[in-house]
């Protein structure tokens, strides 16, 4: 399918475009400028810092302890992709959780007043806080570290808290910065308005009726459905196979009029889980909460978005943002997988003949647990499916990961260090398709393969599905693709 | 050695040592426990239980296993020949681990050569695997670059203990009687010392680390089960 076709975003999209790298002499973030007025000091900036570190004290306990129980081993060091890319002292795990462990030693601990700053540099001038931005914002919050750490330390803990002072401060990385404000003006990352998303679908009706020859739908906005399905807007707009994908489960079921879309709530992703900013984050959420309550669900069907599903599953939920919840929240995989247990899907495999792999989003694999659903679902519509080692929760990040896919002023990192171990993974397959069910991992990937000329097709697991699932007896009858 | 500095190392230090670690610690898991923690951190896959999980990963480092296997090899061999030595020490404080081999038909002689073998093994290998483990951190980038003062003070005080102790096991004869004695007494704060010379050295060293351990960073001695228990948690 051409991505051209559904041009219906209101702002530059953030798809595979591929913008003029950066020259190597260029940091890899830069920084946004700070913000003018008098409340811009170096001063007035160290101090926020500096109770922002202090606070640390009062918890939550997770932070308090890894400011104190690093043993510096450097096991992460031989574990995390960036460090993999990039063997340099700027990349080390620990080197950038020093950041914060250094200054929590010096204003938090009674060693540390005491001894002044015979802890190390604690100097906080701009210069200081442009590194914090660079060093936060080089970290994919993959957490692969905390799986082999022996402490069980998990570095994006501290990175993440390294985001929110540097959101506090008002030098979050600009194209970070503008997708948590389209996200929350307009309820969806790409900016899009409830007519361009009406449109899309409408868009993605024509073209299941054409592979198909029958009318599969994709309601929106139907009070009393039971699944609300919420996928990352990107499976919308830039990559829709996939929300074509499950309208053909719910069509094959017998289910079309037992789900719906939201013209407004059609994006689960949130960046404030990305810059820090807890309370851009509830405020992102809790749109999608009440929507779902508006519509009176029974299931939010949470689509291929690792960190969406995430947020709402092991977040949202258990800790009872906003209390307790009339609706369950299940992933669109485990739906899906589920239904092909029970023998209610068939499929096609001969149109999906060439090799595929599945790529394991971090945020699916070690922080919610899903692993077995996307592979049963490939395996039932894939001819050739094969794994990429390590897999699971051992998997390599795509070198996206913690929003940094969406960042185009670091496509050059991403490319050249982040992104450098899954490529030798990729290749070692000898796949043509990556199969992977996050928006900002298929981006990656994509930028990845077109970086590297690598024939390879990047997608998700619900469009596998798509192009080989049976309606009627037939699979779409299509032979191209992209 | 002065009789002042025995009676400071073996009359003053353990009651300043003990009320350091005991506070200290105290005071770490306090602080631990009493911080709010709003949110599970689950790292899948999940152990089915948590207490399972933090106990698989304290004993055996699996998390290490998979991500560096030579240093899981020195640092696991390391920590668990300290356990032994640890259990061992029970002997030096009291006589009631004898007379319990002794119900059991074990002969004081072989009681001492039991503990000769194995403590003199356990001993060499710990200065060994401590040895590489220093030294693993001048020679690897990744571990050098992060590596300062604390770092490097720590394993040498570690060192110390190990070294002086080692001393002690392979020199002149040491009659346990003498630490037994030394043991009671200060429990009815009436300390009476032991004037070997390499005994002042080793407890003076012992002394120092268990000061230390609570306000460094071998202090994962205890915070590992906190660490473990939010990622481990089912």
């Amino acid at each position: 399918m051409s991505q051209t076709k559904v041009g219906v975003s209101e702002v530059p999209h953030r798809q595979n475009d591929a913008r003029p790298a950066l020259s190597s002499k260029q940091p890899a973030v830069a920084a946004a400028k700070p913000p003018a007025g008098p409340a811009a000091t170096d001063r007035d900036r160290g101090k926020e810092v500096i109770e922002a570190i202090q606070a640390i004290r009062g918890g939550p306990r997770v932070l308090r302890l890894y400011m104190e129980m690093c043993a510096r081993c450097g096991t992460c060091a031989t574990q995390c992709p960036v460090y993999f890319g990039k063997p340099e002292a700027g990349y080390n795990p620990v080197l950038r959780s020093d950041l914060i462990r250094r200054l929590y030693r010096r204003y938090s601990t009674p060693a540390g007043k005491l001894l002044g700053s015979l802890n190390g540099d604690c100097r906080l001038d701009a210069g200081i806080l442009s590194e914090w931005v660079e060093s936060f914002y080089s970290c994919t919050g993959c957490r692969r570290c905390a799986t082999f750490c022996p402490m069980g330390i998990d570095n994006s803990v501290i990175t993440r808290k390294g985001r929110g002072i540097v959101d506090k401060l008002g030098l979050t990385p600009e194209t970070m910065k503008k997708v948590v404000q389209i996200s929350l003006q307009t309820g969806n990352t790409d900016g899009a308005s409830p007519e361009a998303f009406r449109a899309a679908i409408q868009f993605l009706e024509e073209e299941m009726r054409e592979e198909h020859g029958v009318d599969i739908r994709i309601p929106v906005d139907v009070q009393g459905a039971d699944y609300f399905y919420i996928p990352p807007s990107g499976d919308v707009l830039v990559n829709p196979e996939a929300t074509m994908g499950v309208a053909k489960v719910f069509h094959v079921l017998g289910m079309a009029d037992r789900w719906t879309m939201s013209s407004k709530c059609f994006d689960g992703a949130n960046y404030g889980l990305f810059t820090g900013n807890d309370a851009d984050m509830k405020a992102d959420n809790k749109a999608y909460v009440e929507e779902a309550k508006r519509l009176g669900s029974r299931v939010m069907l949470m689509g291929e978005c690792g960190h969406a599903y995430r947020i709402m599953k092991m977040m949202m939920e258990p800790q009872k943002w906003w209390g307790d919840l009339p609706f369950k929240i299940v992933n669109c995989m485990e739906f899906t997988a589920h239904q092909i247990r029970s023998g209610k899907l068939q499929f096609d495999k001969s149109k999906n003949h060439r090799p595929v792999t599945y790529h394991d989003p971090c945020n699916f694999s070690r922080s919610c647990g899903i692993t077995d659903e996307p592979r049963l679902i490939l395996e039932a519509s894939c001819q050739d499916f094969r794994e990429m080692y390590p897999n699971r929760a051992m998997n390599w990040c795509c070198g996206g990961g913690g929003g940094l896919s969406a960042m185009d002023d670091i496509q050059q990192f991403r490319m050249e260090v982040s992104g450098r171990k899954k490529l030798a993974q990729v290749r070692e397959t000898g796949a043509k398709y990556v199969a992977t069910a996050c928006s900002n991992c298929k981006r990656q990937l994509g930028q990845l393969m077109e970086h590297y000329k690598d024939e390879v097709g990047v997608g998700g697991v619900h469009d596998m599905l798509s192009r080989a699932i049976l309606i009627n007896g037939r699979a779409a009858d299509r032979t191209s693709y992209e | 050695m002065t009789d002042t500095f025995a009676f400071f190392v073996g009359g003053v230090l353990p009651y300043a040592a003990a009320l350091a670690f005991v506070a200290g610690m105290a005071y770490r898991f306090y602080s631990w426990w009493a911080a709010p923690q709003p949110g599970k951190l689950t790292l899948f896959p999940a152990a089915d239980s948590t207490l399972r999980g933090v106990l698989a990963e304290t004993l055996f480092f699996p998390g290490l296993f998979r991500g560096d296997r030579s240093l899981w090899a020195f640092s696991w061999l390391f920590h668990a020949t300290l356990a032994l030595v640890f259990l061992g020490h029970v002997r030096v404080f009291t006589g009631l681990l004898d007379a319990v081999l002794m119900r059991m038909g074990w002969s004081s002689a072989g009681i001492d050569r039991m503990s000769a073998t194995v403590g003199g093994i356990a001993g060499i290998l710990l200065f060994a695997t401590g040895l590489v483990l220093l030294l693993r951190r001048f020679a690897l980038r990744r571990v050098r670059e992060i590596s300062g003062f604390p770092d490097i003070f720590a394993p040498l005080l570690l060192l110390a203990v190990i070294f002086t102790g080692d001393l002690m096991r392979f020199g002149a004869h040491f009659d346990l009687e003498q630490t037994r004695r030394w043991a009671a007494s200060l429990l009815v704060l009436q300390p009476v010392v032991p004037a070997d010379g390499f005994f002042l050295l080793h407890a003076l060293a012992a002394m120092l680390l268990i000061m230390y351990i609570p306000f460094s960073k071998i202090l994962h001695f205890g915070g590992i089960f906190f660490t473990q228990a939010l990622i481990k948690r089912s």
